[in-house]
């Protein structure tokens, strides 16, 4: 599904990744953990199209197609999602407003029919249930005034409707207490565990993993991986720290 | 008619268009559109004036008087607008709401003036429409006795030409004045305010949007005088900018001495959609009370970064993320207009310029 091949990338000039590499199979879920300032947050931006994010190297096809020459809408309706670490406030659109225009924009870029005000209410609606967010929510400006744990909520709700093929989660977990966490790993694993979809989980902890179960789990250290394990390499880091193993 | 008009080189007068002002006088006259284009679906007096003239056939004034009035201010532009105009005068706890005036201009320059007198705990809403081209000249003198509340909402949608619009209100204790202005046209423009609060726990209000591109130069020149006691005032504008248009906003708060429990919030914001755009911004406070607060805020910029990527990663076209940002932007002053279907008639206004400056 996704291939990312020697991924070299720099922000204003300051190499960030050099020579990630990482194959993700249709039905598989990857962890990557790492140390802060590793470039995990870099790779999701990267994947996602984020402008001022540079490729000086390196490749990635998704679906066989070149995504690094998309741009990020076009990323978006070929079924990327990115979750956001710090997802943004957007006071004067609200929820409903904007996530419907997203997914009818999506649903034009694939050649499918709007769905109608009445077909995304219940549809949003639905997707806020069975993560537990207020109606009420859907209707208030995008995460303007939202906990962090309100805003990563949010990120799932969004996740739910537009329904992707691949999700970069980046660090989805923070913010959150131990029920959210449950509802948020629960709500992941009912969007994206299936046959025919992956995730990308980047997190600096074990803890969401005990919910999501990874089938593979990397290291990023200094802008490539480093070591690849089983879920198994999670408990191993958590224990040891990265600091031992990142070398 | 013989008008000298203010120059440049006058500090309160530095921003403004005086170029297409004075182009405009002298534009041919072209075909009008249908004044019913102008009027909203809304039960009420509608008046028609075309190039300045009351068009009686396609009026139905109901309680509002046409008649002459004198033009009493000092104003350069003001004082031009004399002869005849409309006028409302409501007596104690009266209420007429929904009169709706559309402006057309054919070309060359018209001037009306106006007069809206309130009684004591009155109510009136008021619909302005500024259509066609040329210059059309006003000047709104406004009295609110106690307890009196009057709305009013302005849209400049010529396609070409100048509006300069003066408007001049006496605020009444507990009385309240809301005026917000939308220039979503092609045409230059001049706002230009004085509220003055002369009654304990007035309320004024003078806000809007402005939108400008191409070479397009549109200004709001506004000062909101606290004269009594316990008075509140909201001036919030917003100014959107494309290509390399101007759009200048200039407003005063002044609080007198003895004005003391005076709250008056003041917000200027202006949105770069180019960087070869100009957003002037020009808030003043003048206070001579000690026991006041006046909020104020004035910033420039671009649209958010983040909030565009955000947008963007979810499946909108970088276009449309733009035109919902700046809808955002524009609809906090919108917003403030009161009557639903009013705001949404303002609203889609707004965004059909949006779609055209961002296509």
């Amino acid at each position: 599904m996704l291939e990312i091949n020697n991924l070299h990338a720099e922000i204003a000039g300051n190499a960030i990744l050099k020579g990630l590499s990482l194959t993700v199979n249709a039905g598989e879920v990857h962890a990557i953990m790492g140390p802060n300032g590793a470039g995990k947050s870099t790779l999701g931006y990267v994947l996602g199209g984020r402008p001022g994010y540079e490729v000086t190297e390196g490749s990635v096809s998704f679906d066989g197609a070149d995504l690094l020459e998309l741009e990020p809408h076009e990323r978006a309706a070929a079924g990327l999602f990115l979750g956001f670490q710090y997802p943004v406030e957007i006071p004067g659109i609200s929820n409903v407003q904007f996530l419907r225009e997203s997914l009818n924009a999506q649903r034009k870029g694939r050649g499918e029919a709007p769905l109608s005000g009445a077909e995304f209410l219940k549809l949003a609606r639905a997707q806020a249930d069975a993560l537990g967010m207020d109606h009420d929510m859907l209707k208030r400006p995008v995460n303007v005034g939202f906990s962090g744990g309100e805003k990563k909520r949010n990120e799932m709700v969004q996740m739910g409707i537009l329904s992707p093929r691949l999700a970069i989660l980046d660090e989805t977990d923070s913010g959150l207490d131990i029920d959210a966490l449950r509802t948020v790993g629960d709500g992941i694993n009912r969007i994206l565990r299936a046959p025919d979809k992956a995730v990308i989980l980047i997190t600096h902890y074990q803890r969401l993993l005990e919910y999501v179960r990874p089938d593979f789990v990397h290291v990023l250290a200094d802008g490539r991986i480093t070591r690849t394990g089983g879920p198994e390499l999670a408990l191993e880091l958590e224990a040891q720290g990265y600091g031992a193993l990142a070398a | 008619m013989s008008i000298t008009l203010p120059t440049r080189r006058d500090e309160a007068w530095r921003w403004a268009d005086l170029d297409t002002l004075s182009a405009a006088r002298t534009t041919p006259r072209a075909e009008i559109g249908d004044a019913a284009d102008h009027f909203l679906d809304l039960d009420g007096p509608r008046l028609v004036f075309v190039d300045g003239a009351f068009d009686a056939a396609r009026s139905d004034p109901r309680r509002v008087r046409v008649q002459a009035i004198a033009a009493e201010t000092a104003h350069p532009l003001g004082m031009h607008a004399a002869g005849t105009g409309w006028s409302l005068d409501l007596d104690a706890s009266e209420a007429e709401t929904c009169i709706q005036i559309a402006h057309l201009g054919s070309g060359g320059e018209s001037h009306v003036p106006a007069t809206l007198t309130l009684g004591r705990d009155a109510v009136a809403s008021v619909v302005e429409s500024y259509a066609g081209s040329g210059w059309a000249n006003r000047l709104t003198r406004i009295r609110l006795a106690e307890g009196a509340r009057l709305m009013r909402s302005v849209r400049l949608v010529q396609s070409a030409g100048f509006v300069s619009l003066r408007e001049e209100a006496e605020i009444g204790q507990a009385a309240s004045l809301v005026s917000i202005f939308l220039g979503a046209g092609g045409m230059g423009s001049r706002i230009d305010g004085e509220l003055v609060v002369t009654g304990d726990g007035g309320f004024a209000e003078m806000g809007g949007a402005l939108l400008t591109r191409g070479e397009q130069r549109q200004e709001c020149a506004v000062a909101v005088r606290h004269a009594a006691l316990d008075g509140s005032s909201m001036q919030l504008w917003r100014a959107v900018a494309a290509d390399r248009s101007a759009a200048s906003l200039a407003a005063r708060v002044e609080v007198a001495r003895g004005a003391q429990k005076t709250d008056g919030e003041q917000s200027l914001r202006g949105l770069l959609l180019d960087r070869t755009a100009t957003v002037n911004l020009k808030p003043e406070l003048e206070i001579f009370a000690d026991d006041v607060k006046c909020a104020h805020g004035a910033t420039v910029g671009e649209l958010d970064r983040a909030a565009m990527f955000y947008l963007q990663s979810r499946g909108l076209p970088e276009g449309v993320a733009k035109a919902l940002l700046t809808r955002a932007f524009v609809a906090d002053a919108i917003d403030r207009i009161g009557e639903e279907p009013v705001r949404a008639a303002f609203l889609a206004d707004a965004e059909a310029w949006l779609a055209e400056a961002l296509a």
